[in-house]
């Protein structure tokens, strides 16, 4: 079992936004996502994990290893997908794992060998191992970014916005691929898409403004929320109205006109209904914590 | 529309700052180099003024190569700004003009990228105008303002190779949409220039070198090259001529490659091609297993990763575009090189190897550099560039090692090209029918130069990127330190090559001495620059910016938790061992070999002056006689030199002390008889001896010295190249010291003097008819003595041959040592050389003579035509001149640290340069080697029995007539009178030239002040000419009869005047003019032939008429020239072919107008008609004087 700590990590950056405010969290073997909307810390946070960045205060451990100070023993056990995942020119899909799978330590060329065609194979990729990445298409490429992820035996894998522009098709093999793996590493998953994480991690936290806004299972988390979220159809130019009334958590538009979710501890009437409570409400709702309207 | 696009470029553009950085840099450099003698642009000017039309255009088109820089930025942001910006799909969705919109933004860049060059003219504007406030340099070397100068600049020069260059760049952004496609379109334009600039190597291809030059500058250099200075101070370059030719050639391409570009030119985006992919059809059924892993991170892990790195990053490099692009830029220039550049007389040497290791290193060299500085910049923020850096950074892998394999690459891609020019170098050697080739030549002078020079350079590039936080100001910064530094150290006036990067001694690969006494320094030094190097990638490796980008203090901060304890110890090391090297190339350049820099030199020049000037009247004896005992140590490059030196008061007072200027680097002593030293001067190597008794007139004393040469350890630059391991070669000037006070040493450059406030300097006492006290001293020994006997004892190592003056007397072997004794055979000039090393020696006799070359085994070829030479040489001059009095005639070769050949007493030391690696196979082209070996014997009797006294006009009866001499032994074995134009027109070209560089002033031929120019130059085409006007026995008795008057006389030495004395009789009343126009005055003349017609005769033959315009014209000392009334006789003659090899029908006329008409009788048709047929008279512009006969009308 491994166990990833943080203890009160904070990162201020030059021009004063403040990307982690005293972020704690313990992790272990399993999936974890991570939820926050766009700029709310969480790449801040997996790049600090990854030794990419620096942290002004606070700790954190890989079991004994100490991340902010021994990046290069976190770099043998790490898997790294990063939010923009690149590649070279002039060089096939083939080549550019081996020449990462090495940089992992799998020096014994059979294995390597084995590995990448394995790992190939696990993305889709095996047929066009001898095209150029660099003419993939982004769906493509991500899959490779994947597959370099998974290279070796890592025991902590980070994964940021991994399903961005992969296919429904794509993003189901994806999850299949790292809820195996996910059994005994810890892999961290960020992402804005709340489904993602409902449908395959055991925890989750959501991060906003650099914080973390919650932390622990995401059933639990519905669960809090369970015959308190009302819906109803409103009127565009009503709501502003709704909007000092309530608390409203969501709106969205269905057939043209806004839906709003609000949160209330008992019926508020007025023409709304209860529902079920999802993970998306759960997320808005600790996000959205001054009501304002989103 | 095209006045909005036009408008909005230029405003777009004129915010942006580059524009006023680059006015601002171009004006600051040229105003420099308009009020300071330190900086230059282009080359020293001398007599013309700083701010004069010709020294504007010269800057002007110098400058125009750098803006080319500005023109792709400028242009390909025209093009490409709205695709970079992706805002191209909007703007071209509008209902856009596309004429509107592409003529005005080209015409919109071309108008700013023009401005930058503007700063030229602010700089030497406001430069001239604040000299003359400020007086920084003297106000007379600024000339009045030419408006039109600046304004035809601006339309011949800058607006038309902005245009030029801005088309192509233009053209190569909107049809690639690249910049780094549009910053080789900059190159391409660069190789142009540099192709063409091949051509000009030797006079024949003047013309079309003037064509092909891109930028016009070759052009304007051919049309001035003989402007006078008076003429470079007043004439703007003009609308006319080659010039005028050359820009409409380049704009009219300017106009096609633009127009071409614009109907390809599309809004639509191109589609791109889709490569179809390839089905694959078996579908693959193999399964695959996870294998078991097992990663490791160890010692072998470390170089499994770098071989991974290296190779990727290798393959991104030979498989760029922009290598592939460089490489082609080298192999052309390469080519363009071999095949083009003649050397002297439109000959070329055989391809010895160490010509194409020059040529490889002379046409690759900037390309490399450029290599390096862009791929250091490409590999380093490849990753970043690539958006890949966060998964190559988050695996474990030590930075040092990604950077190692980085910099590994792109060492290794320049050790490929250099092997593949080696290979290209070798072809051309086996298709040239040369089959001496050394690959270990080759291959050690790659390790040993360019090797060393380009890991240092790739790793500091590196380095420099690494530091910097944006590829962009890393290439700044590195093409700062590559190409500034150098500039700035010679401000500072530091010459330590410790302080410049990768720099060491010169290192010139020398058949005869192989790499030279420069080597070991070299070696050294390249250590010393290859541990830095290594030092600065460690560095590096420790900042390296692993992760998100972060300032450079805080990669320091983190630098301690990413390095492991053993990179610190490693790091140690390095700068353990780098201190170490540093320190011992330090104790070896500056304290065992200290130096000096120039202006110290100036400095203590000028001191000497100030100091010792006050015993310039001192007299000293005369060296009556010489016994030299020599040991030359080849090996260890050592020299003991004791000499017993006879000196006689010559003078009628007597001598109470002797003055020495010693000899620097050498350990010297003295035993002179009854003296003590009274003052010795350390610095300024000045000694006196007091004398007690004095030397009474007429009395003799023998004067002991011993001299000790030591070579210890190495030196900053290449050290002493005359004492070597093979090739010794020194004179007696250089081993013993000067008497009196030596005032060759003062500072000679007119504004220099005038710097340090030292009074106007004579080059040379003024010519005197009435013998007096000048007439007392020659030009060579300069009072110092005359003819005198001198004996040698002289040996070195056994595989050696030891050379000196006179006949060897006797050869013995001693301790291991060759010994010989040589003993002159007559009196002979106090001027002579000693030589030493592993020659073969052919010999012939001639009339008891021995005639001997002393070569290197490996320079066999022209041997036989050598002694062929020499003995021409003998039987023409004892013929004409009168007796050899040497019993030998020696050419020896020396190693080609120089460049020329001299005449010592019987014995001619002769470069292996020039000559002796020549390829002379085709026997219709000049032979350099008759010349130069007929000239160098032509000084056994011009210089050597007579020699001028020092004053002006002393060079003409030696130099002018050696080659004379040299001239006429060629005249003896051509069979066509029109062979002697093609060897003469080098001799004009020499002289006009040599004129229009003049720094003080010209004077006549009699009057000449030791100038190269006017004694070899003019001296020869007027001598040749006047034998053939007064007829060559006439002008060889003259010279027969004054030889005859002088010959071996002590004193007094003849003046040019006593020559003139005996040529008088010998020339005709007729032609008495010629004395006057040739030898007292500069004199040139315009003949041109304006119209040749012909008509059939009823008799069958043919009527030419020929009109002629001809004037003659007085110059005076600047250059300001004067027509004058002509009455000259000038050849006329007919040509029977199209190379003017046959002539037919010459006469010589008389010319009393400046117009006349000729008409003559002819049996035959000629194809061309000529005034001065031969080219015996100097004429600035000679083309004009032939013309095609047509029909007339």
């Amino acid at each position: 079992m491994n166990t990833l700590t943080i203890t009160n990590l904070s990162k201020t950056y030059s021009n004063g936004v403040k990307a982690l405010d005293d972020v704690s969290l313990t992790l272990e073997n399993g999936m974890f996502g991570l939820l926050g909307p766009n700029g709310a810390g969480k790449s801040s946070l997996m790049r600090t994990l990854a030794t990419l960045q620096e942290a002004d205060s606070g700790t954190a451990t890989l079991d004994d290893i100490d991340i902010l100070k021994q990046p290069a023993e976190v770099r043998k056990v790490l898997g790294y997908l990063p939010q923009e995942f690149g590649v070279y020119p002039r060089i096939t899909a083939e080549q550019l794992l081996t020449h990462l799978a090495i940089l992992k330590g799998i020096t014994n060329p059979s294995e390597r060998k084995a590995l990448v065609r394995y790992l190939l194979d696990k993305v889709n990729l095996y047929d066009k191992r001898n095209k150029s990445v660099k003419g993939f298409s982004g769906g493509m490429k991500q899959r490779v970014g994947i597959a370099q992820a998974l290279i070796g035996n890592p025991k902590l894998i980070i994964v940021d916005e991994p399903t961005a522009g992969l296919d429904p098709g794509e993003r189901n093999r994806f999850y299949n691929l790292l809820a195996d793996v996910g059994k005994e590493v810890i892999v961290i998953l960020s992402t804005h898409i709340v489904d993602d994480v409902r449908e395959l991690c055991t925890k989750m936290a959501i991060m906003n403004f650099g914080e973390i806004v919650y932390h622990g299972s995401p059933q639990a988390a519905i669960d809090d929320l369970n015959s308190k979220v009302y819906q109803k159809i409103v009127d565009r130019d009503q709501l502003d109205n709704y909007a000092s009334e309530y608390k409203i958590i969501s709106n969205k538009m269905v057939g043209g006109q806004p839906l709003i979710h609000v949160f209330s501890e008992g019926h508020p009437q007025n023409g709304f209904e209860q529902v079920t409570p999802n993970l998306e409400d759960v997320f808005f709702s600790k996000i959205n914590t001054s009501n304002v309207l989103v | 529309m095209f006045k909005t696009f036009f408008l909005s470029e230029l405003i777009y553009t004129l915010k942006q700052p580059v524009v006023y950085i680059f006015i601002f840099i171009f004006a600051l450099l040229e105003f420099f180099a308009t009020v300071s003698d330190n900086v230059q642009v282009g080359g020293a000017i001398g007599n013309v003024y700083r701010n004069s039309p010709y020294t504007l255009t010269q800057h002007i088109t110098i400058f125009c190569i750098f803006s080319l820089i500005m023109a792709v930025t400028f242009f390909n942001n025209a093009a490409l700004r709205d695709h970079n910006n992706e805002f191209n799909e909007i703007l071209f969705t509008t209902p856009l003009s596309k004429p509107g919109f592409f003529f005005g933004r080209f015409f919109g860049a071309l108008l700013v990228s023009t401005l930058p060059l503007l700063g030229v003219f602010i700089g030497m504007l406001l430069g001239t105008s604040m000299n003359s406030i400020f007086g920084w340099l003297d106000p007379n070397r600024f000339g009045p303002f030419y408006i039109e100068a600046y304004i035809n600049n601006y339309l011949l020069f800058i607006l038309p190779n902005m245009f030029l260059a801005g088309a192509v760049i233009y053209a190569m952004a909107n049809k690639w949409k690249s910049t780094i496609i549009s910053f080789v379109g900059g190159l391409v334009i660069i190789v142009a220039y540099i192709v063409s600039t091949t051509l000009v190597s030797d006079i024949d291809n003047e013309t079309i070198a003037g064509l092909s030059d891109i930028f016009g500058m070759n052009t304007y250099n051919i049309e001035t090259k003989y402007f006078t200075p008076v003429e470079k101070n007043t004439i703007s370059p003009s609308f006319s001529g080659l010039l005028l030719q050359n820009r409409l050639i380049w704009s009219v391409l300017g106009v096609i490659i633009l127009l071409l570009s614009y109907f390809s030119f599309s809004f639509k985006q191109k589609n791109k091609k889709v490569k179809k992919q390839k089905e694959s059809h078996s579908k693959n059924e193999t399964i695959f297993d996870l294998p078991k892993l097992n990663p490791s991170f160890t010692g072998n892990t470390s170089w499994v990763q770098f071989k991974s790195f290296f190779y990727t990053n290798f393959l991104s490099i030979i498989k760029s575009v922009t290598f592939k692009i460089l490489f082609l830029f080298c192999v052309i220039i390469l080519v363009a090189d071999l095949s083009g550049g003649f050397e002297y007389f439109g000959l070329q040497s055989y391809p010895l190897t160490y010509r194409l290791i020059d040529s490889i290193e002379g046409s690759t060299k900037i390309f490399l550099v450029i290599i390096a500085v862009f791929f250091s910049g490409e590999l380093i923020w490849r990753d970043r560039d690539s958006k890949i850096n966060e998964v190559i950074d988050a695996s474990a892998h030590t930075s040092f090692i990604s950077m190692a394999a980085k910099t590994l690459s792109l060492i290794s891609t320049v050790v490929i090209l250099n092997l593949f020019f080696i290979v290209i170098g070798v072809i051309y050697q086996l298709l040239n029918g040369y089959t001496r080739i050394e690959l270990d030549v080759y291959l050690l002078d790659f390790l040993y130069v360019n090797l060393p020079l380009f890991i240092t350079f790739s790793g500091v590039t590196i380095l420099i990127q690494v530091l910097s936080s944006n590829k962009y100001i890393g290439y700044f910064i590195a093409i700062l330190i590559l190409f500034v530094l150098e500039i700035v150290l010679s401000i500072l006036d530091i010459s330590s090559n410790m302080l410049n990067l990768a720099n060491g001694p010169f290192l010139q690969y020398s058949d005869m001495d192989r790499f030279g006494p420069g080597l070991k320094a070299a070696l050294w030094f390249n250590l010393y620059w290859i541990l830095f190097t290594l030092l600065g990638l460690l560095v590096a490796g420790a900042l390296w910016n692993r992760g998100s980008k972060s300032s450079l203090i805080a990669r320091v901060k983190a630098a301690r938790k990413e390095i492991p304890k053993s990179y610190r110890g490693v790091i140690a090391v390095a700068t353990i061992a780098w201190l170490g090297v540093s320190g011992y190339v330090y104790y070896n350049t500056q304290i065992l070999n200290p130096y000096r820099s120039g202006d110290t030199n100036e400095q203590l020049a000028v001191d000497y002056e100030n100091k010792y000037g006050k015993y310039r009247d001192v007299i000293s004896p005369k060296v009556t006689d010489a016994k030299y005992y020599i040991d030359i140590f080849p090996a260890e490059r050592n020299m003991n030199v004791k000499a017993d030196i006879e000196l006689t008061n010559a003078s009628d007072k007597p001598i109470d002390s002797l003055h020495f200027y010693t000899i620097d680097d050498w350990d010297s002593s003295f035993d002179i008889p009854n003296s003590k030293v009274v003052y010795t001067d350390e610095t300024y190597l000045y000694k006196i001896y007091k004398l007690s008794p004095p030397l009474q007139p007429g009395e003799k004393m023998v004067m002991k010295i011993d001299n000790k040469y030591i070579t210890k350890g190495f030196s900053n630059g290449r050290g002493n190249t005359n004492i070597i391991n093979n090739g010794t070669f020194f004179n007696n000037g250089q081993l013993l010291p000067t008497m009196g006070y030596n005032d060759g040493y003062e500072i000679s450059d007119k504004n220099t003097r005038r710097k340090h406030d030292l009074p106007p300097k004579e080059r040379m006492p003024k010519l005197t008819e009435e013998v007096g006290e000048l007439h007392m001293a020659n030009y060579l020994s300069d009072g110092q003595s005359d003819f005198i006997n001198v004996e040698t004892i002289i040996s070195t190592s056994k595989d050696q041959t030891a050379i000196a003056p006179g006949t060897l007397t006797k050869q013995w072997e001693e301790n291991n040592r060759n010994y010989y004794h040589y003993k002159t055979d007559t009196p002979s000039l106090n001027f002579y050389s000693f030589m030493s090393a592993d020659f073969e020696i052919a010999k012939r006799k001639w009339n008891g003579i021995d005639m001997e070359i002393y070569y290197d085994e490996k320079h066999d070829v022209n041997i036989d035509m050598m002694l062929d030479a020499v003995q021409r040489s003998l039987e023409y001059y004892t013929e004409n001149f009168g007796p050899y009095y040497h019993k030998q005639a020696r050419i020896i070769e020396f190693p080609r640290y120089a460049t020329f050949a001299q005449a010592f007493p019987g014995t001619m030391p002769y470069s292996e340069a020039f000559g002796f690696v020549i390829n002379l196979e085709d026997e219709t082209d000049n032979n350099v080697i008759d010349a130069v070996i007929a000239h160098e014997m032509g000084h056994q009797w011009w210089a050597h029995q007579v020699i001028g006294a020092n004053m002006q006009g002393g060079t003409m009866t030696s130099e002018s007539f050696s080659e004379y001499s040299s001239l006429m032994t060629l005249k003896s074995i051509s069979d066509n009178p029109m062979k002697m134009r093609e060897f003469l027109k080098y001799d004009h070209d020499r002289y006009l030239r040599g004129r229009s560089g003049e720094r003080e002033k010209e004077l006549p031929l009699y009057k000449v002040e030791n100038q190269g120019y006017i004694h070899y130059g003019k001296g020869s085409v007027i001598l040749y000419a006047l034998q053939d006007y007064i007829g060559e026995d006439s002008l060889n008795v003259a010279m027969k009869s004054f030889l005859e008057e002088y010959r071996y006389r002590n004193t007094p030495y003849p003046s040019s005047l006593d020559f003139l004395r005996h040529l008088e009789p010998r020339v005709p009343d007729s032609l008495k003019y010629l004395v006057n126009d040739w030898f007292k005055e500069i004199t040139l003349y315009d003949n041109r032939l304006k119209e040749a017609n012909y008509k059939m005769l009823d008799n069958g033959k043919y009527e030419v008429t020929l009109e002629i315009e001809s004037s003659k014209i007085k110059s005076d000392s600047l250059g300001n020239e004067t027509k004058t009334a002509i009455n000259d006789w000038i050849d006329v003659g007919f040509f029977m072919d199209d190379d003017e090899k046959e002539l037919y029908q010459q006469k010589r006329m008389k010319f009393n107008k400046e117009k006349s008409s000729i008409t003559v009788q002819l049996d035959k048709l000629p194809v061309k008609a000529a005034i001065d047929p031969r080219h015996l008279l100097i004429d600035r512009v000679y083309d004009d004087n032939i013309k095609r006969i047509s029909l007339q009308e």
